[in-house]
């Protein structure tokens, strides 16, 4: 019997490691075609209208661009945090706390009109998630539990928070008892900056956002800290960066992060604060800062690829009948193939005689 | 392509004017395409079912008049909706069926850049030139399942599993104890609200906490079967199948199920906009419209229950029986409609308080 075992390489290629995202892109498309088709569907009809349709359409960029910016915000934190191996599943929590921040200001300032009104939403925003995300940051470092838990199930408690703040002290006085705060007032809406789109603020903020991120990642000593305690803990400390200095920085930039997303979706696309805000995007965006290889100029294209399956998935229900589940098909397929092309691209598969049954 | 639609669509309407050409020439050129977006999958057996249920019902109709219905499911009720509502209008749909509550804001946002596209809303309040409301009486369907609960609960206690506090649910919830304390005066029900229309984890287990705590009926205003197939699990008295049949789920424990009946609606708002006399308007029909319907009895309805229920029924199908009519006290005790006053519709759509018998939840 034939025996497999996977051997780590010493030098992974760079080449292969930004080439796996694309590989696992196209291989999605392939197989994703022949699927489809084998069940009886237009499988190629299925690819086009999911992966090229967003594309080709100018309507759909916008949506593009409005689905991608609060996954890259997110996960350009979410790089940060995971390149200094400080795991913050809780990003879907910052968000939700970010938002409720942001809300919180626009209601206090609901009679009130200014210029300072939007930027002191967003600045609570991020203030929250950083606060949220400082919770797993203080327990891990002052009593070592785990942050992967505590993040992920803070995550719970802040969508009960948005249920109770909505029915109870921020229900909306107009909304027929339906669970939402009142819709924002005009200062308190983030702009559109292309006339007659649907293109918000939102989506220059995402790319300024992953541009200052790279360079602060690749210039600074903050990004070398971080790379370096991620990287080699040992050398690290050598190096008198602190362990748990890391996994604070780590925590308040990711959350604050997630909280800037958060305020900026309240604000534009929702206007209001509604039970249905939490979309995932704190959790899909694990996904995109992989995709993006925990680079946050690959986070751009991370998050472009997710926003295409979402936008491309809802095309094909409209044009081919697709059904919504496809598109959860695609996601996990992409996932899949990612996930299986690092693994070979960090190691080699040898083929190896079994000992112990030679024996037997 | 664009334009040639819309040319198309002004040929449509000059047609329409002229009364003997009408407007199948028009339709036979291009048939309607109509959009329905749903918040669940059209196999969740009870809301969003009903939904596709019409959509089929509205093609057979009107054959060839109307494309093959599209059907876009699992759209949750924020920005994501915007954008397949856009993507339908800017497809060449030009009637679109939105059909869950919190869809509101954004049908009248998106309608606002499509004036030229019809849009409905189901269990809205917010029309405008292009977007009109629409939906049913389902609290006379309570009422037929609060007669059956008077009669078979035994321990007099029922539970509610509610989506959210909005009067459409808030009135079902009334409706239903204020029929079953007409059979057993001390019947008390529950309702417990989960926050989503659909999450059939959190319905069971809403529903197992409930029995737990003793209630031996269960009723359910979130779209699928869950808390049925746990009233079957568990052997209580039963339960109500809500938006279609669920029979199949719990065979023993369903005891009745209020039918959406969706399809007529569908079909004449189809015909309208091809006939070009669609307006903006509110429509609510119920039981004695056919829109909402009494599916068949489950096993443990006795003739006598059966009887009564029809008796519920009928008297609402003939206007002789409205629900609401006082003299109905809110949960506190305090007289809130006077006897022989019945609540207006209007009443009714904004209903925010509880009547007598019903435990509000913390």
């Amino acid at each position: 019997m034939m025996q497999f075992r996977l051997e780590k390489r010493r030098e992974p290629s760079k080449a292969m490691l930004y080439g796996t995202p694309i590989v696992a892109v196209l291989l999605t498309m392939i197989v994703g075609a022949i699927l489809f088709s084998l069940i009886g569907f237009d499988g190629v009809g299925a690819v086009r209208e999911i992966f090229i349709t967003p594309f080709t359409n100018t309507y759909k960029w916008q949506d593009l661009g409005v689905k991608a910016a609060p996954l890259i915000i997110i996960g350009v934190g979410l790089s940060i945090a995971y390149r200094a191996n400080v795991w913050n599943i809780g990003a879907e929590g910052q968000y939700v706390v970010g938002g409720l921040a942001a809300t919180g200001v626009a209601l206090a300032t609901y009679q009130m009109t200014g210029w300072w009104i939007l930027p002191l939403m967003i600045l609570a925003g991020m203030a929250g998630g950083a606060l949220y995300g400082a919770i797993p940051a203080l327990l891990r470092t002052r009593l070592g539990v785990n942050e992967i838990l505590t993040s992920l199930m803070l995550t719970y408690v802040s969508v009960q928070a948005i249920y109770y703040l909505v029915r109870a002290p921020w229900k909306d006085p107009m909304g027929m008892g339906f669970p939402q705060t009142r819709r924002f007032a005009a200062d308190a809406l983030l702009p559109n900056i292309l006339p007659g789109t649907i293109v918000h603020a939102g989506v220059p903020i995402a790319i300024i956002v992953a541009l200052v991120a790279w360079f602060v990642m690749s210039r600074s000593v903050f990004g070398y800290q971080m790379r370096v305690v991620g990287a080699a803990p040992h050398a690290a400390r050598y190096g008198g960066f602190s362990e748990n200095r890391t996994i604070w920085l780590a925590f308040l930039v990711s959350g604050a992060l997630a909280g800037l997303a958060g305020a900026l979706e309240v604000s534009g696309p929702f206007q209001r604060m509604v039970p249905g805000f939490p979309t995932n995007y704190g959790f899909t965006a694990i996904i995109v800062a992989f995709l993006g290889r925990l680079d946050p100029l690959g986070v751009i294209f991370g998050g472009l690829v997710i926003a295409v399956t979402f936008v491309g998935g809802e095309i094909a229900q409209t044009s081919i009948g697709l059904s919504n589940s496809a598109t959860g098909v695609f996601q996990a397929m992409m996932l899949f193939f990612l996930l299986a092309g690092d693994l070979l691209v960090r190691y080699r598969i040898r083929r190896v005689t079994p000992q112990a049954e030679a024996r037997a | 392509m664009t334009l040639s639609r819309r040319s198309m669509l002004k040929a449509g309407v000059a047609a329409a004017a002229l009364p003997l050409l009408g407007s199948r020439a028009f339709a036979q050129t291009e048939p309607l395409k109509v959009g329905f977006m749903l918040i669940g999958t059209v196999n969740d057996n009870g809301w969003n079912f009903g939904h596709a249920t019409g959509a089929k019902y509205m093609k057979d109709q009107l054959g060839d008049l109307v494309a093959e219905p599209t059907i876009v499911e699992n759209v949750p009720e924020g920005p994501d909706c915007e954008r397949v509502l856009r993507e339908l209008a800017q497809s060449g749909h030009k009637l679109i069926f939105a059909t869950s509550f919190g869809y509101g804001d954004y049908v009248i946002k998106v309608a606002q850049q499509f004036p030229d596209v019809r849009f409905e809303h189901a269990t809205g309040y917010q029309r405008s030139d292009n977007v009109g409301t629409y939906n049913a009486r389902f609290y006379e369907g309570r009422a037929v399942c609060g007669t059956i609960a008077g009669h078979l609960s035994q321990t007099g206690k029922a539970g509610y599993i509610g989506s959210f506090p909005i009067p459409e649910v808030v009135m079902g919830v009334n409706a239903f104890v204020l029929a079953a304390r007409k059979i057993n005066p001390e019947f008390t029900i529950t309702p417990v609200y989960i926050s989503t229309w659909n999450d059939p984890a959190k319905e069971a287990d809403a529903a197992r906490a409930m029995i737990d705590q003793g209630i031996d009926i269960i009723a359910q205003h979130t779209d699928g079967p869950a808390a049925l197939q746990v009233a079957e699990e568990r052997g209580i008295v039963g339960g109500f199948g809500q938006g279609a049949d669920m029979s199949a789920f719990a065979p023993n424990a369903q005891l009745t199920s209020i039918i959406d009946n969706w399809g007529p609606h569908y079909a004449s708002a189809a015909q309208a906009v091809i006939d070009g006399t669609w307006v903006s308007q509110d429509v609510w029909p119920g039981i004695k419209e056919g829109e909402v319907e009494i599916g068949a009895y489950g096993p443990k309805v006795t003739e006598e229950v059966k009887a009564a229920a029809e008796a519920v029924k009928n008297g609402q199908a003939d206007g002789s029986l409205h629900i609401f009519t006082g003299p109905i006290n809110d949960h506190t005790g305090t007289e809130r409609v006077a006897a022989g006053v019945t609540l207006t519709d209007a009443e009714l759509l904004s209903m925010d308080w509880y009547v007598e018998g019903v435990i509000p939840p913390a």
